[in-house]
């Protein structure tokens, strides 16, 4: 059985990243390099949907972490949206939530990148 | 005394990453059933992860063919989980992380431990005769 999957799309020059599953340390290359896919295609206006994320260690923190600054140079941010419970408090835990834009669904956080209000 | 003598579950694993997905669900378990609420009994979970990762990655350099133990105490006070393994020995000086620094420096890495330093409540290591231990405590009721 695979713990973890990744999977992406574009929509008006968002990338979104649906990452479904345990991501740690064993599974955070798949993550990673769906980030670089991402950077390669000059797309830095980046949605992480984490509706199906059930887990992520500081591996997978790590990730969104590394390539903010880079995205942010290029004027892009990464927002992330959907998040359940229990991966909201370990986001909190390390102070994610007063970087990151929390959105609770992937549409707000694709208006927020287009403003629409 | 605090904890027994004799843990409740020892495990030793292969320094595997694809472990670390087993030994979460398994330090869940054993907190929930030691009456950790389940918000916390997944934050320990997440430190043994993070304490294992920090093993593999740093102390044995992602050589598969190395051990670690694990240790699990438990009474009615909290949960102990001791970590026996060999290599570099660990680094735990982080605990306050500045992430706006982190951001700008480009860092992958360097939560873990503050991760650890923030869920455990007391966190120790110490190396006698080239092994490795490191200890972290959570209590009851405490936050």
């Amino acid at each position: 059985m695979r713990n973890f999957l990744i999977k992406s799309k574009t929509i008006e020059n968002v990338g979104v990243l649906y990452p479904t599953g345990h991501l740690d340390a064993h599974s955070v290359e798949k993550f990673e390099n769906e980030m670089i896919k991402m950077l390669d295609d000059s797309i830095v206006k980046i949605v992480v949907n984490c509706n199906d994320l059930n887990y992520i260690s500081s591996a997978g923190m790590g990730i969104i972490m590394g390539y903010l600054d880079e995205i942010r140079e290029k004027g892009g941010d990464i927002k992330l949206s959907n998040v359940i419970d229990r991966v909201y408090e370990i986001f909190d835990l390390v102070g994610f939530t007063e970087i990151y834009d929390f959105e609770k669904s992937e549409t707000e956080a694709i208006d927020k990148f287009n403003d629409v209000s | 005394m605090m904890f027994p003598e004799t843990p409740e579950l020892t495990v030793s694993i292969p320094a595997k990453t694809e472990l670390l997905k087993m030994l979460v669900e398994l330090t869940n378990h054993i907190a929930v059933r030691n009456f950790f609420s389940p918000s916390e009994s997944r934050k320990i979970a997440l430190a043994v992860d993070e304490a294992i990762t920090n093993v593999i990655k740093h102390s044995y350099k992602e050589s598969e063919d190395s051990e670690i133990k694990l240790d699990f105490y438990c009474s009615n006070e909290g949960m102990k989980i001791k970590l026996e393994f060999s290599g570099i020995p660990p680094q735990l000086s982080e605990s306050m992380v500045n992430l706006e620094k982190m951001i700008k420096a480009k860092k992958k890495g360097g939560l873990g431990v503050a991760l650890i330093k923030r869920i455990m409540d007391s966190v120790e290591y110490r190396t006698i005769e080239d092994v490795n231990y490191l200890e972290m405590i959570k209590w009851k009721r405490s936050s």
